[in-house]
């Protein structure tokens, strides 16, 4: 801290909390998308047809495989 | 502590990496699950189940065309994962350099989350799972991830609280490869047998293995790199009357 013209500097460095709790969100949202969801997420707009087609399944059906992440 | 640039960092690295991945993967791995695809069409066929063709290709399109978004997703979490890591143990990490330390915490992530989890539950191809056992098979990788993540974590603590120790730096690595022994033994294996070929099988683990590797290193150089040029760390000058 240093005072200079009547003014006070401070210097802020603390653990962004707000900042890892939402790149936490983030990777746990996306580690779904990719490696977990087997039409649960659409099934929400979708209803049980999403289980059939399973299509953001599909959509990360090869990273899923190449991640080493279970598929089917 | 810049936040934002700190978030940006962390997820921009993740996405050009799973990017990079899925186009390497495009080259390298898709030949692979076409031909495990096709032994899945074989066996269908063998069993006198109907094949949708049309519908095949459809998917197919899809899941070719949706790996370079699956790669972002990925890469967002384990851009993420990277990010929070990174700003918790950055001070502890050896090396001045923020392109050293990025690149060692990734080589680390690599080896906890990916390296690890693989020795015990290596990657299968298409033509390799039964459906029926997908819940087990996600319950197993996922605790398998965790745990290593734990032990990681826990023996990365230990060091630091007990950095005075003499010594302490050559016991940890002889723990953590207990610890490891120890989970490999106790968690169940693959409920699956594997009925692909072995060839087509160990061909795609190879691959994989080597594009996820490349995948990790990526990502910690992309993110050492832009820390390095953005440095988010510096501290937040905040004038008060």
């Amino acid at each position: 801290m240093s005072s200079q013209h009547g003014l006070r500097l401070i210097q802020k460095d603390q653990t962004p909390k707000l900042a890892i709790v939402v790149l936490a969100i983030v990777a746990i949202l996306s580690i779904y998308i990719v490696g977990y969801d087997q039409g649960q997420l659409f099934s929400l707009a979708q209803g049980n047809d999403a289980y059939q087609s399973m299509w953001l399944h599909e959509f990360t059906h090869d990273i899923r495989h190449a991640a080493g992440f279970p598929c089917h | 502590m810049n936040s934002y640039n700190f978030i940006f960092i962390a997820l921009l690295a993740g996405v050009l990496a799973g990017l990079i991945l899925a186009g390497v993967n495009y080259f390298v791995v898709e030949p692979y699950i076409d031909q495990a695809i096709g032994i899945e069409v074989d066996n269908s066929i063998a069993a006198g189940e109907p094949v949708n063709y049309e519908e095949l290709n459809t998917y197919r399109i899809w899941q070719k065309d949706g790996t370079f978004a699956a790669g972002a997703f990925l890469g967002l979490s384990y851009g993420a994962i990277l990010g929070i890591a990174y700003v918790i143990s950055r001070k502890y990490i050896p090396s001045y350099d923020d392109r050293k330390k990025a690149l060692i915490l990734a080589a680390v992530m690599c080896l906890t989350l990916y390296v690890i989890p693989f020795i015990k539950y290596p990657a299968n191809p298409p033509a390799v799972g039964d459906p029926e056992t997908i819940g087990l098979r996600d319950t197993l990788y996922t605790s398998y991830q965790l745990t290593s993540g734990l032990i990681t974590v826990g023996l990365s603590v230990l060091l630091i609280k007990m950095r005075s120790i003499n010594n302490l730096k050559y016991l940890i690595p002889i723990i953590y490869l207990g610890l490891i022994a120890f989970i490999y033994a106790v968690f169940p294996s693959n409920p699956d047998s594997i009925t692909a070929p072995m060839d087509l099988v160990n061909a795609f683990r190879t691959a994989t293995f080597s594009t996820m590797v490349m995948f990790y290193l990526v990502m910690g150089g992309i993110f050492g790199l832009l820390w390095h040029r953005f440095k988010p760390h510096e501290p937040t000058r905040v004038e008060a009357r």
